[in-house]
């Protein structure tokens, strides 16, 4: 018998939501402790591995020089890297920081110490080392993060949809909230999460990061139509997708 | 919700076995089938038949082997995606899955009495390999066999040790070109346009039949056309992403017709004036 | 080719549809029930089979739904979110189920489920006649031919329009043809109800609440649909019979330019659409790797990955040329291939569309475009 594949959670600069979701999965976290050896994970064990790892879970953003020496070497001794969540795979809320000049994030954050912070430009994981697959979200949905789990296990890609969030939302037949009055940045989101947010009744905030081909001109168009301010919609697409920018 | 099982879904697979996996390129594996249950695949050159691996996906691909080979049969695949490299990692005897034969192919029937014009870019020669063993198979049911190959670099030469025999006879005229050589290299260079010109044929009497990727065709084209030969002589083969291969999906639609049902290989002619086809 | 027995190039006119309705109405195939009945009617179904009506869903947004009691029913509904296709080609359904022991083992598999439909209009009857063409097409889909076999179809017939978007009576879908089982029709103080098949016949005698209709009822029936063709007015400025050569000259229509920046690709025009039924076929593993199924999930024409092959070509990469695809598929290339206007008149793609793309105003359009071309041919 083939031993179970090694397996580690990390986090670096986020909320450890994402890391939640896998410990909340509760009986399902069972079934898969059959096929996978958990041997780092701070949010549910104390024990830690000095091995290489078979996968290694990367939680949160690269936001100072530290971190990026860290996940090196998490790099290093993994197999396979995953980025978990909006912070690692696109940089998150935290990339909101790059709005703003490094010196005076530092100083409004950390007061007169901040000469003993010293900070980055927030980073998504992919920016600094090469990530293999990519669990998008905020939080990550889980039945997404099973998904991407067998297809590690499989050896083989998982895609994420090229198409916006519109396309699950419909098929689960929700009232649009434009319908309701409400502003929604599911036509120019990436989908994967089911319309988890919309199917409970709350509007997409675009965690998973802006679509591959949106029309963001026309998007305009269509908050224009309902009165909704123009910078509305930079600004929720900056909440998430900051770091983009660093991409190219 | 009740559920049956129905085992004439024409989404059944029959299961087959990897006989033998051969290496022609660095990318490239062609593998033999045999049936599980020693039933026998009847295909046209120019078919396709939908390849499962299960719990993987399932791809199109077009058979490569000769129609009248009844041992077994050949897929050539070029490892680039999901399925494609999943595949690359089997061994012998493992079991896949197979549907189809779907589409239409070549017309045999139609081509015999013609010379053949046989022009393949690249993997293009996976599906015109078959007609071609079926021709040389049949020699004597067709004129003269021009046989035009072009690929990127020598590396990506397939079916080497039969295109070395191709090359060798006396009863087919081939020709082969790279777009990049090595020092090695002491063939043709350029694109597969290039040989064309120099063909002798007559066009009234010749069938073209041209398999390559997508940008090639606008091109070989050109020159056939250069060369006299009628528009419903010049056969192409598309490619399409094809899911269900039964004209019901709508994936490989072009205009009002469906490259898995009406295809994949269509006359110029029906499609010549038909946006999104080329 | 396929077995096409005929071409139609040029779809029948309005006159002859109106002959085939009328000439055929014979009272004994008439049942009717009074209103005051039709809550208890709806109760008597349950014991029969699953029961699936339009229920509000808040904000003018309406569903079919399953339903336990008549309270949720509403009898009159603007089109729904989705079609009722989605009980006849569900949004994701098994095709295929594997187990990979000593063994490997592969079951084709069907879905389906006894359902009675009640309350269709008549225009998602006909998108239900539309997918049965395409799908009873060789080779033929078992799963959709199974599931309808289950469903019994109550349709209910709309005496007035549902809103400005639908645009039914040019497509001829705001009477009821066929293609159903029962269909209601209001009518003052009763429904007379058109019993058209076994299964319907079936469901009128379950019930028990029908009497037979009399010639006086047939004769209000009669009068109502002339009201009726008072009340619906061709909303598209052509014949249905010139739609084809109309599409013939709009390719390059400037049109589609306007849809390029306009469409947001969400797909919610295609997933609406009673019509559509473009899928992708997709594969699921459980945890152990060892079992697994494989499902057709509804796709759309308007999103990214759809017409990309090995490579990344994409041969309808241009908004407007997907947007162009929907059109032509609508109400050009299914004329050739099926003989029929692949358009219920609905009017969900341009209720649900955020970008405001409106059915009625792109064909007006091309009308128009097309029109101005014709004359300074002429001229």
């Amino acid at each position: 018998m083939k031993s179970k594949p090694k397996v580690a959670f990390f986090d670096f600069a986020c909320c450890e939501g994402c890391q939640l979701q896998v410990a909340n999965m509760g009986e399902l976290l069972l079934e898969v402790l059959e096929i996978v050896d958990i041997v780092e994970f701070r949010e549910i064990m104390s024990e830690k591995w000095d091995g290489q790892f078979d996968i290694a879970f990367v939680e949160g953003s690269i936001t100072d020089e530290h971190a990026t020496e860290r996940v090196k070497k998490i790099r290093e001794r993994s197999k396979i890297l995953v980025a978990l969540g909006s912070c690692a795979t696109i940089g998150g809320v935290n990339g909101m920081k790059n709005s703003f000049p490094l010196e005076e994030v530092r100083r409004y954050v950390y007061g007169e110490f901040h000469k003993f912070f010293p900070t980055v430009e927030t980073k998504a994981v992919h920016q600094v080392v090469k990530v293999d697959y990519f669990i998008h979200g905020c939080p990550i949905y889980q039945p997404e993060f099973l998904t991407v789990l067998k297809c590690i296990l499989q050896g083989i890609p998982y895609y994420v949809p090229e198409y916006p969030v519109c396309v699950e939302c419909k098929l689960n037949e929700n009232v649009c909230m434009y319908d309701r009055g409400l502003s929604c940045m599911g036509p120019v989101t990436k989908a994967g999460c089911n319309s988890w947010c919309i199917n409970n009744g709350n509007i997409c905030y675009g965690c998973r990061g802006l679509t591959v081909n949106p029309n963001t001109e026309g998007f305009k168009e269509v908050l224009r139509k309902h009165n909704i301010p123009e910078d509305f919609l930079i600004k929720k697409i900056e909440m998430y997708n900051k770091c983009k920018e660093l991409d190219k | 919700m009740e559920k049956v099982v129905i085992k004439e879904s024409p989404y059944n697979v029959k299961k087959a076995k990897i006989i033998d996996i051969k290496l022609l390129t660095e990318k490239e594996k062609l593998f033999q089938l045999v049936f599980e249950d020693s039933s026998w695949l009847h295909f046209e050159p120019g078919q396709f038949i939908m390849i499962s691996l299960m719990g993987i996906g399932e791809i199109p691909i077009s058979v490569c082997s000769s129609p009248l080979n009844k041992e077994y049969f050949e897929i050539c695949v070029r490892a680039v995606g999901k399925v494609t490299n999943s595949l690359h990692r089997l061994n012998i005897g493992d079991i896949i899955g197979v549907r189809g034969p779907y589409g239409n192919g070549f017309p045999i029937k139609i081509l015999e009495g013609y010379d053949l014009l046989i022009i393949a870019g690249g993997l293009g020669l996976a599906p015109l390999r078959s007609l071609i063993l079926y021709a040389i198979d049949n020699r004597r049911d067709f004129g003269q066999i021009h046989i035009l190959f072009g690929c990127k670099t020598p590396q990506e030469l397939l079916f080497r040790e039969e295109i070395e025999e191709w090359s060798k006879r006396v009863d087919i005229h081939f020709a082969c070109t790279v777009d990049r050589a090595d020092p090695d290299w002491k063939g043709n260079i350029g694109l597969i346009t290039s040989l064309i010109p120099g063909v002798d044929i007559e066009p009234a009497r010749t069938y073209a039949a041209v398999v390559g990727p997508p940008v090639m065709y606008r091109f070989v084209i050109k020159e056939l056309l250069a060369k006299g030969l009628p528009v419903d002589q010049i056969l192409l083969s598309f490619e399409r992403h094809m899911k269900c291969g039964m004209g019901k999906c709508g994936r490989c639609q072009i205009q009002n017709l469906y490259c898995c049902k009406d295809g994949p290989v269509f006359t110029f002619k029906e499609i010549m004036d038909m946006a999104e086809a080329l | 080719m396929e077995n096409v027995p005929f071409v139609l190039t040029k779809l029948p006119s309005k006159s002859i549809m109106f002959y085939c309705i009328f000439s055929h109405m014979k009272t004994e195939q008439y049942k009717i029930i009074e209103k005051y009945l039709i809550k208890e009617f709806v109760n008597r179904l349950f014991p029969i089979s699953k029961v699936v009506a339009p229920v509000y869903k808040g904000f003018g947004n309406y569903v079919f739904e399953e339903i336990k009691s008549e309270e949720n029913v509403t009898f009159k509904y603007i089109p729904t979110i989705l079609p009722p296709k989605k009980y006849l080609l569900p949004k994701k359904e098994t095709i295929l189920e594997f187990k990979k022991n000593q063994e490997l083992i592969i079951q084709p598999v069907v879905e389906y489920e006894n359902l009675i439909l009640f309350g269709v209009h008549t225009c998602d009857i006909a998108g239900f006649k539309c997918l049965n063409k395409v799908m009873s097409d060789t080779p033929k889909d078992v799963s959709f031919l199974l599931r309808k076999e289950h469903i019994v179809i109550i349709g209910i017939e709309c005496n007035d329009y549902c809103d400005q978007y639908a645009s039914c009576a040019f497509v001829g879908a705001h009477l009821p043809t066929t293609g159903y089982d029962l269909m209601f029709t209001e009518l003052n103080d009763i429904f007379i109800v058109h019993v058209h098949s076994s299964k319907g016949t079936n469901i009128v005698e379950k019930t028990g609440l029908f009497k037979p209709a009399t010639d006086a009822h047939i004769k209000e029936l009669r009068e109502l649909r002339e009201k009726k063709a008072k009340i619906f007015y061709n909303e598209i400025p052509t014949e249905r019979r010139y739609i084809p050569d109309l599409f013939d000259r709009s390719w390059n229509a400037s049109v589609w330019k306007e849809l390029e920046e306009k469409c947001l690709s969400c797909g919610n025009c295609t997933a609406v659409c009673p019509t559509c039924y473009c899928f992708d076929i997709a594969e699921e593993v459980d945890l152990t790797l060892k079992s697994g199924k494989r499902f057709r999930i509804w796709f759309s024409c308007q999103l990214d990955p759809f017409a990309k092959v090995a490579g990344g070509i994409d041969f309808r990469k241009e908004r407007s040329a997907r947007q162009r695809h929907r059109f032509y598929r609508k109400f050009r290339y299914h004329v050739d291939r099926f003989g029929m206007i692949f358009c219920t008149g609905c009017g969900r793609c341009s209720r649900t569309c955020m970008a405001g793309i409106n059915l009625k105003e792109v064909l007006i359009s091309l009308i128009k475009e097309s029109e101005a071309k014709i004359w300074r041919k002429w001229l």
